[in-house]
């Protein structure tokens, strides 16, 4: 059986999209599961057609930010998602959460199941190295 | 392909194919090079092209953890050049 890591990830902030999404796409390209659990404000990245945005003060440079990222050709949040998603990585969204936030499963980009704490633990307990994005 | 001779120290090495992965920053090349690999064969030698300072260390972790046989690596200055025999 291949080694798996697992993530958590509970904010929802341009930067915090993008970690999940380099770490996942490198270790299923490394050979091993990947499975990414978004919990509360992280959840919001699991919304059809979102467009994460840098936090706080810093939120008006997001476009310069990505602006950057297109000169130097580091692909940007919807194409690692697309990448992530050919390469297997699992997305789970936290069921409580959503019910918090007022999330529906048809609001959810495709692909992704709705998980309970205890069913990601299960997963999260066998696995290899674990990391918390907040 | 064959017929291709790279020395990378002592050896020479025949490859197969090519992946240019110069301009891709990290974790494109290792995302690149995975899917490549899938269309090759077991024996097969790659040879991979990055220019992202990562991949000296990247490319050794990712075979070493894949089971795929790193050959040998070569430092041109701005240019990594690696060579991967498929398991």
């Amino acid at each position: 059986m291949a080694d798996k890591i697992v993530m958590v990830v509970s904010e929802g902030s341009f930067d915090k999209a993008l970690m999940p999404l380099i770490i996942g796409t490198t270790a299923a390209s490394m050979g091993m599961e990947v499975h990414v659990f978004y919990t509360f404000f992280g959840l919001k990245l699991l919304k059809k057609g979102v467009r994460p945005k840098l936090k706080g003060l810093m939120r008006p440079f997001t476009g310069m930010i990505q602006s950057k990222m297109k000169k130097l050709k580091v692909p940007g949040f919807d194409e690692m998602m697309q990448q992530s998603k050919e390469l297997g990585v699992n997305f789970y969204a936290c069921s409580t959460s959503m019910a918090l936030l007022g999330v529906k499963e048809s609001d959810l980009a495709d692909g992704v199941k709705v998980l309970g704490a205890s069913a990601f633990v299960d997963i999260a307990a066998g696995s290899k190295a674990s990391f918390f994005i907040g | 392909m064959h017929g291709n001779d790279n020395t990378v120290g002592a050896i020479s090495v025949e490859k197969d194919m090519t992946l240019d992965a110069r301009g891709l920053m990290c974790p494109m090349p290792i995302v690149h090079l995975a899917k490549k690999v899938k269309e090759m064969s077991s024996g097969q030698v790659l040879e991979l092209l990055a220019d992202d300072i990562g991949s000296k260390d990247d490319i050794p972790a990712w075979t070493r953890r894949t089971g795929h046989q790193l050959l040998g690596m070569e430092d041109e200055g701005k240019v990594f050049k690696f060579y991967i025999k498929i398991k």
